[in-house]
């Protein structure tokens, strides 16, 4: 794997990182392709022995499991003016790190798996920290290498907060 | 101002008068109530514990709370299902880790008890170490719940061995609960999989706010509705064929223009769905119950379930203290729908009313800081307002409960509070009040001419 191309997609993750704390979703929607898929699926805590299919059926339950329209109509909510608890403003924060560039068969496609550590905080002392896996691809285009698809793996089964006003 | 320290005296109707619309916000707050409240409401009440469809097969078993009793639901080889303590009689721990699965026994991880699916102790590890006379195997299973009981594919169950049968707690709310759980042959079944959320707010803020307030839809949820249908508004509502309807703490705030929750759900495939089933809809509940169904409604089974009837929201608020609460979320749909619509209905839902929908995301931070405030010594001492709409009681020939008209109304939450008073101070279900008497009592819930006023 060439390193000037995982420097690109180092950077590229750190840009998506910081249009999102900075809550500039028009760009971020900028950076995804026509037919992204985005991804976080429930995960029950079962037992070892127990098959069932939690991750790749998308048949079941999630946090997000969304086209490019789905994510607009949710990010429409906040260009209203009228979406009260988020005003005033959530501060966020993405860090992103484990980054690994994996080739695929596609040429101007790659594999990208990452972490990320993401903390609100909101009004007074309101906050929580959202930790876990994603797993990405990126796409090349005229326009530079957009999110095609990304599976998000949060270590949480009961969501340890009361809503999910950020994208991970 | 002199501030007297709290003394719980078990008399709770100091703290509301439902006859005047206030509530004393210290039962949002106060350790002693809410304990109350667990042994009062959570240990009498049938509450909802499983879908059918969760649990098909033999040995299928998931595990949930009755209160803050941790219980397993276990489906049998006669396809009876039974509901048991997810505790050892043995030192305590728990029996099973997993919110679900199948199983053909329950082992404790301590000291190896082993359990059936019904619950019954098999053995345990190095059995020799008890001598004859030690144990008695028959009488040291799992402590099952005195009373399983299921409504078209809810299953309910109940500590009390003196609660009333789940078809009278239930009562008349089975004529609007029809309309969720039968309105297309087939019932319905619950999508797997299930979101759960923490909520820093007390568990009655939820309930009340599915069980009648309408009001705050329009305003909280305005970024909401605009999100999901191109920039457009809540639906209007007509104060005149809109209603309030409940018993037995059971309450169903609806209209009757068929398309509101619809619309709000953001899925035209959905809405024609419905819109197509809605002729037979009327032969099997009848014209007014097919035009209240998909409807702006929302409604709550007493004490902790909820569901938005047309959104295909269904909801458990699972009490975490006075001041938090678990949401437990599904997505309940027809088992006769076409496999697109389903995964358009789940999609809908994820949107509008997952933790990252475009409804519940204002809600849930409301209902903390209506909590929260009252840390406030002054604050919780405070008067909250609960008389809207309370001269507006109508008899209507077609709608069983206690109607009031005008769906923007406080009304299901007064009769709510009414029931959580009654069995707050009822010393057994024999001495809970009848606040109203049912018109379907022994009679079919279903067709045309059910839940009309007799002569």
């Amino acid at each position: 794997m060439n390193l000037e191309l995982i420097k690109t997609i180092e950077q590229t993750l750190y840009r998506e990182a910081r249009l999102l704390d900075q809550e500039r979703y028009k760009e971020w929607v900028g950076m995804l392709t026509e037919d992204i898929h985005y991804h976080m699926p429930g995960i029950e805590t079962r037992y070892r022995r127990d098959k069932t299919e939690q991750v790749h059926d998308l048949t079941r339950m999630a946090f997000y499991n969304d086209d490019l329209e789905d994510l607009k109509k949710r990010l429409r909510r906040l260009e209203t003016g009228t979406a009260w608890s988020e005003d005033p403003a959530t501060r966020y924060t993405h860090m992103i790190t484990n980054i690994e560039v994996v080739p695929t068969e596609k040429e101007d496609e790659v594999l990208v798996y990452s972490n990320f550590l993401a903390y609100r905080n909101r009004n007074e002392k309101d906050q929580d920290t959202l930790i876990g896996n994603r797993e990405d691809i990126w796409r090349k285009t005229a326009e530079g290498y957009k999110l095609a698809k990304r599976m998000i793996i949060l270590k949480q089964n009961v969501l340890l907060s009361k809503n999910l006003n950020v994208y991970l | 101002m002199k501030i007297e320290k709290f003394k719980d005296n078990g008399r709770y109707d100091s703290y509301m008068n439902l006859d005047e619309g206030w509530l004393d916000r210290r039962v949002f707050w106060e350790q002693s109530i809410y304990d109350r409240e667990m042994e009062q409401i959570f240990a009498r009440c049938w509450l909802f514990v499983a879908h059918d469809s969760q649990i098909p097969n033999p040995g299928d078993f998931l595990t949930t709370y009755m209160g803050e009793d941790g219980v397993i639901v276990c489906r049998q080889k006669d396809n009876s299902v039974k509901v048991f303590l997810n505790s050892c009689p043995h030192r305590g721990n728990k029996v099973s880790f997993a919110d679900a699965g199948n199983t053909r026994r329950f082992v404790c991880n301590y000291h190896g008890w082993g359990f059936g699916t019904d619950g019954a102790l098999m053995g345990m590890h190095e059995e020799y170490c008890y001598d004859a006379g030690d144990i008695d195997k028959s009488q040291w299973g799992l402590k099952q719940v005195a009373k399983v009981g299921n409504y078209k594919g809810l299953i309910f169950a109940t500590f009390d061995e003196e609660a009333p049968s789940l078809e009278n707690y239930l009562g008349d709310f089975r004529w609007y609960l029809d309309m969720l759980l039968d309105n297309e042959e087939g019932g319905t079944e619950l999508i797997g999989g299930c979101i759960k959320s923490v909520i820093g707010a007390n568990w009655k803020f939820g309930v009340e706010n599915f069980i009648g307030d309408a009001y705050h839809a329009g305003w909280t949820h305005d970024s909401g509705a605009r999100a999901m249908n191109n920039g457009l508004p809540f639906p209007p509502i007509d104060m005149k064929s809109s209603y309030h309807a409940s018993m037995n703490g059971h309450g169903w705030e609806f209209g009757t223009e068929g398309v509101g929750d619809l619309f709000l759900l953001g899925r035209p495939k959905v809405m024609e769905y419905y819109n197509k089933i809605r002729p037979k809809m009327a032969e099997r509940l009848g014209e007014m119950r097919s035009k209240i169904f998909g409807s702006v409604a929302s409604a709550s089974i007493f004490p902790n379930v909820s569901f938005l009837p047309g959104i295909s929201t269904f909801r458990q608020w699972m009490p975490k203290g006075p001041a938090q609460f678990e949401l437990r979320t599904w997505v309940i749909v027809n088992k006769n729908m076409p496999d697109d619509i389903k995964d358009d209905v789940t999609k809908g839902v994820m949107q509008t009313f997952g933790p990252g929908g475009a409804f519940e995301m204002d809600d849930g931070e409301n209902w903390e800081n209506c909590t929260q405030t009252n840390r406030g010594v002054v604050t919780r001492r405070e008067k909250l307002h609960y008389r809207s709409g309370i001269s507006r009681r109508i008899e209507h020939p077609e709608l069983p409960g206690i109607v009031y008209q005008g769906q923007y109304n406080d009304a299901n939450q007064r009769n709510m509070y009414q029931r959580w008073l009654d069995l707050m101070h009822a010393e057994s279900w024999k001495d809970v009040p009848e606040q109203y008497s049912p018109r379907l009592n022994g009679k079919e819930t279903m067709g045309p001419k059910a839940g009309f006023k007799a002569g």
